[in-house]
């Protein structure tokens, strides 16, 4: 899942200082799994700032809610009047709902109030690690189900870099070494083999690098035919 | 005008907590009478949004009474009273707000001397820190 | 629903009337909303008084009741009852303020204020009480009176005694296939598997030989026991030190060295001890007594870091030392050791003295149990935590002593930490009466204040299902999470950490806290 952590307020204060109603938007998906934008911070939040505002004798009208999934257009929809009436929507959401919502309210000022971090597994309670760097052509199925793009400082294709020591490694001596994993898992798999291929520099195009990324399921878009309304404009 | 007394909430557990509180009066303890006691089954039970609103509410503090950490009665609540109230603490001071504000106290049922302790301190942080408000109001 | 309430003050039990206006505090209560009747009594606990209360109740219509006596604690719940059952109120309807506690006797001195304050805490108490929902508690029959035991050592066996004494249905698991002396079904060669269910309706999995069945209980009493093989340490191998419970076979059989024996905390003196309570001391200061009585001759001493024995042993230490065994502390920077020229002498540094002493011995033994290393199964299966040091863990001392965190499991002797024979004696007692307790009733209770969850509001992140520790949330079928109301004890630490607020807590809603919360700050005092 996306996992996002909270910006630190002050900086929050400073992105919504001039502009009177804020209307503080969260998201029930992602970050409320990884506890940084669900109902229960967004109450948070708006109490932190009315207690700041409080201190310094400023005034700011807030509101507050939670929707199922900011990144879709429907739900957004849902709460059109609140958006339309508020000076600043404060996005509680991974950037996708920040985004949608700055799309879909052009007019708006949207800030962020979470820095989306990463495409992460909870580890623990209250403990994510990145997994995946949605590199659009995914390789674990040769590297033991470890993507060396991701776990890796350097996403090193061919075993690890000379700063692999004692399997940790040397951008941060607190993360493991990608490839000393790899190594361990191939080993006890008895696949040590498939590190002995050697793999071509990786084709960045499906990531990021061949542009801002669109999929498209024609099977599933719907035709024109179908349209209805606002949608239905080209 | 008389002196404004400060108004100070404890949010306390119904085991540990309030036994504590118990005792204290019962060994005819006597403490500040600013404290504001809000029964809650136990400190896990506590949401930081409780914090928050009490002192939105005009508390001037907030602290929070649970079992021992070792020996609470539902085993593991104080300890995540106490995460709680740090989160908290780290949310005031990031709007900069006195985290002091807000406190997580353990006894047990039998430390009778603990709670005019903790009401004395909160007080004491209450009447020093002042209600929350613009600081040029308050000459 | 009506909304009404009956605020009951008592006169004489709260001490109210020395400190506070009892009169001005009714006028207060009269003109809050929602009190349809509030009333000053001499004894809210004589039955006069009762029946006039209940008779005020009826007259006004009133859903529920708010009682102001002495203190929560000291009202009988019997006198809940007698309301609840004559004025036909809903038991979660019904709450006390502890005016006394909270501040008669605490604000004394200052009358003003605390009138000021109990009116305040009447008004914050009244408010709470118009918010209150009645609930309704469920219940279920026990399927079954069995009382599992894991364990057919001294604390096994005894427990079984005690329940079995008390009309239960004991059933032992004892891992090996020793010869056990004990009422009801022994099963040898059998060990937990799993376990499903709650207390009153345990479902266990077992595994007797190569079979596995389950076997249905109310109660389960953990009686596992430490480990009783053979420690390894350097004393071992030097001196050859045994477990204690060897030393106290041999005296059983009369075989006491003459030429000395040494009785040492552990077999590894230099390693990190976690604390005194790892040690069966009573049982080696009882040995040590024992020895100097039966075999005067013989030189007993006790090597120790730290040293202490429970309750009445206590008094063992005069009796041990008027009886000539030598206490001897050491420091496990300068553990005791064989002396490297003569193998029949053990060196120590007594750290309160400074001297150096050698002693020769006849025989050495240690008074550590190690922890059972099947611990870790067990705690696995009935999702009990462990210590530290590899013991099971009770919970809160308010439970009891033999209580684990998990209702319906108890543990008794050294499954918790190393227990003397006595001690495990007097546990599995213990534990076989409150199993016998527990389930003597028949039925379980379970519901009312209590977390529900609103599955349009669930997230289904897990976070409920990985904080509490009764292990209630769970994940429905829906993919929301959902309450198992057996096990949930009404704690609400799920409800304070559901990111999404999905949870609520029956009676203690985050709306009914912050509402009473707010009530009270606006109060002056």
């Amino acid at each position: 899942m996306i996992v996002a952590e909270r910006k630190p307020l002050g900086e929050i204060v400073e992105m919504i200082a001039q502009l009177h109603k804020v209307t503080v938007i969260g998201c029930r998906s992602c970050v409320a799994i990884c506890l940084a934008g669900g109902e229960k911070e967004v109450k948070m939040l708006i109490s932190a700032l009315k207690l700041k505002n409080r201190k310094e004798g400023r005034k700011q009208e807030f509101d507050g809610f939670v929707l199922e999934r900011q990144c879709e257009k429907e739900w957004v929809k849902e709460v059109d009047d609140k958006i339309l009436a508020s000076d600043v929507i404060l996005s509680m959401s991974c950037s996708l709902g920040a985004q949608t919502i700055a799309d879909m309210y052009p007019e708006k000022v949207v800030v962020p109030g979470l820095n989306t971090a990463m495409f992460g597994v909870p580890e623990e309670q209250g403990m994510w690690s990145e997994k995946c760097l949605g590199c659009g052509d995914c390789i674990i199925h040769t590297t033991g189900g470890i993507c060396p793009i991701a776990r890796c400082a350097k996403s090193m294709l061919n075993g690890p870099c000379g700063g692999s020591s004692d399997g940790h490694c040397e951008v941060n001596l607190d993360i493991e070494c990608a490839w000393y994993a790899i190594h361990e898992r191939l080993k006890l798999q008895g696949r040590l083999d498939l590190l002995e291929a050697v793999r071509p520099p990786k084709d960045w195009t499906p990531s990021h690098s061949g542009g801002r990324r669109i999929i498209v399921r024609e099977d599933a878009k719907l035709t024109q035919h179908q349209k209805r309304g606002k949608e239905a404009v080209i | 005008m008389a002196e404004r007394e400060p108004k100070v909430v404890g949010y306390c557990c119904e085991k540990h907590g309030i036994e504590c509180v118990n005792l204290a009066a019962r060994s005819g303890k006597q403490y500040d009478a600013s404290i504001r006691l809000v029964r809650v089954p136990c400190t896990g039970r506590v949401d930081g949004m409780h914090i928050l609103r009490a002192l939105e509410d005009g508390a001037d503090a907030v602290f929070v009474l649970g079992c021992l950490e070792k020996n609470c009665y539902y085993d593991t609540g104080s300890i995540e009273g106490r995460k709680r109230v740090d989160y908290v603490k780290s949310m005031l001071s990031q709007v900069g707000i006195e985290p002091e504000r807000v406190e997580m106290f353990n006894a047990s049922s039998s430390m009778a001397w603990k709670f005019p302790e903790i009401v004395s301190t909160m007080t004491d942080v209450a009447k020093r820190l002042g209600p929350i408000e613009p600081r040029g109001d308050r000459q | 629903m009506k909304r009404r309430i009956q605020v009951v003050i008592c006169r004489v039990c709260s001490g109210a009337a020395n400190v506070l206006d009892v009169e001005k505090l009714l006028r207060v209560a009269n003109e809050a909303p929602y009190v349809g009747s509030a009333i000053a009594v001499n004894y809210a606990c004589n039955a006069k008084t009762i029946a006039q209360i209940v008779e005020e109740a009826k007259s006004r219509e009133v859903d529920r009741m708010l009682i102001i006596p002495c203190s929560k604690s000291d009202v009988s719940p019997a006198l809940f009852q007698a309301y609840k059952k004559k004025a036909k109120i809903n038991e979660f309807l019904m709450e006390t303020v502890d005016l006394v506690g909270e501040i008669v006797l605490p604000h004394r001195d200052n009358p003003a204020r605390a009138q000021a304050k109990a009116e305040s805490k009447l008004l914050a108490a009244i408010t709470r009480m118009a918010m209150l929902e009645p609930l309704q508690k469920s219940s279920e029959k026990m399927r079954t009176k069995n009382v599992v035991i894991i364990g057919a050592g001294v604390a096994g066996v005894e427990a079984a005694r005690q329940a079995t004494q008390a009309g239960m249905h004991t059933i032992l698991i004892e891992k090996s296939d020793k010869e056990v002396k004990a009422p009801g079904v022994v099963m040898p060669k059998t060990r937990l598997v799993s376990a499903k269910g709650h207390a009153g309706n345990f479902i266990l999995t077992i595994e007797a030989g190569e079979k596995r069945e389950t076997l249905e209980c109310a109660a389960v009493v953990i009686a596992s026991g430490g480990d009783w093989s053979d420690a390894k340490g350097p004393l071992v191998q030097a001196c050859g030190a045994k477990p204690l419970y060897r030393l106290v076979q041999e005296i059983g059989e009369g075989i006491i060295s003459r030429e000395g024996v040494v009785i040492v905390d552990t077999p590894d003196p230099k390693a990190d001890i976690t604390s005194a309570q790892d040690f069966a001391w009573e049982d080696a200061i009882q040995s040590a007594i024992e020895i100097r009585k039966k075999s005067p001759e013989t030189e007993v001493y006790l090597l120790f870091q730290e040293m202490r024995a429970l309750g009445l042993d206590e008094l063992s230490y005069r009796d041990a030392a008027d009886l000539g065994v030598r206490f001897v502390r050491y420091d496990k920077k300068r553990p005791p050791h064989a002396d490297p020229k003569d193998k029949s002498k053990i060196v120590v540094i007594d750290s309160v003295q400074g001297q150096t002493l050698s002693i020769p011995y006849g025989g050495v033994y240690y008074a550590s149990i190690a922890p059972n290393p099947d611990n870790v199964s067990i705690s696995e299966a009935l999702r009990i935590p462990m210590t530290e040091s590899g013991g099971l863990r009770r919970g809160s001392m308010q439970k009891g002593p033999i209580a684990t965190p998990r209702p319906g499991v108890l543990v008794c002797g050294s499954a918790q930490f190393p227990r003397s024979e006595n001690i495990s004696r007097l546990e599995g007692r213990a534990a076989g009466a409150l199993a016998a307790q527990l389930v003597s009733t028949g039925i379980v209770e379970f519901g009312g204040s209590v977390a529900e969850v609103t599955p349009d509001k669930c997230s289904a992140c897990l976070t409920c299902v990985r904080t509490c520790p009764f292990e209630a949330p769970f994940i429905g079928n829906a993919g929301k999470a959902e309450i198992q109301l057996q096990l949930c004890q009404g704690c609400g630490m799920c409800v304070g950490i559901c990111p999404s607020k999905a949870i609520e807590l029956h009676n203690y809603t985050d709306d009914q806290l912050s509402t009473e919360t707010a009530s009270y700050i606006g109060g002056d005092f």
